[in-house]
């Protein structure tokens, strides 16, 4: 079970360097709500039927934001996603890290009111976008591109750490 | 009628600054409403009315505090406009020293 949440967890996750898929959209299953990366995808389909998972299901929102930000160098939580961003100043945020040629993880939370809770009682910040970077909380757009300008080699130590 | 009547008369911008003036002991506070630039913006919906704002903070309160933490002061005390129809601001928050105020 704990295999078949984390395939779905992964193939929801988006990365800029390889992704070519477009996100569905949520689906509900048991309350929880997950982005869907490859809904074409055979190897995938078992994964999408009903079956009573929700006794062992021990994986909260939490959890997954916990694991974004560990497992991935930099993570952005963000409106849209990096190629097409829905809102200025998470396109700024993508545009800022894309300097640095790294690979970037990203989730929309426009598509997830949980998951955007979520994230924000983990940050304890109100607004989007999020950038984690070696799974500490770095800030939002501002914070960002003022880092870039103005400590360029420290910013560009963390994100290519 | 509404018991808030009083508060709801000031602009958002008036209350932004009063609040930031309180809790920050300001010595420099400028407030912009850019919610025009943010239209046609994916959260906004109908109403683009005061959602966006510029905010430039001069606080001996950021003393040592790095950005993330400046940025959180800044949100703590506008908690309740966040809560009503805020949608995001872009701050700027220097000490009088860092704005050449000193």
């Amino acid at each position: 079970m704990a295999k078949a949440l984390s395939s779905m967890f992964f193939k929801s996750l988006q990365s800029t360097r390889t992704s070519a898929s477009s996100v569905s959209g949520p689906f509900v299953q048991y309350g929880m709500r997950f982005s869907t990366g490859v809904p074409s995808d055979p190897d995938t389909h078992d994964d999408f039927k009903p079956t009573n998972k929700l006794e062992n299901s021990d994986i909260t929102l939490k959890d997954i934001v916990e694991q974004d930000v560990k497992e991935n160098h930099v993570m952005i939580y963000m409106k849209g996603d990096p190629e097409q961003p829905r809102c200025g100043f998470s396109s700024l945020a993508v545009r800022v890290l894309s300097e640095y040629r790294v690979p970037i993880h990203s989730r929309n939370i426009l598509e997830d009111p949980e998951l955007k809770n979520a994230v924000k009682a983990y940050s304890m910040w109100p607004t989007f976008p999020q950038i984690f970077i070696n799974g500490e909380f770095i800030g939002g757009s501002d914070i960002i591109l003022n880092m870039h300008q103005a400590s360029f080699c420290i910013f560009a130590l963390l994100i290519l750490g | 009628m509404g018991s808030r009547g009083a508060n709801v008369l000031l602009s958002r911008a008036s209350r932004i600054k009063t609040k930031l003036q309180s809790v920050l002991e300001a010595k420099l506070l400028e407030v912009e409403d850019v919610s025009y630039q943010h239209a046609g913006h994916a959260a906004v919906k109908d109403n683009a009315n005061e959602t966006h704002f510029n905010v430039k903070v001069v606080s001996g309160k950021f003393d040592g505090q790095n950005l993330v933490k400046r940025h959180r002061m800044v949100y703590d005390a506008l908690a309740d406009e966040l809560e009503s129809g805020l949608h995001a601001i872009s701050i700027v928050a220097k000490t009088p020293k860092e704005a050449g105020l000193d």
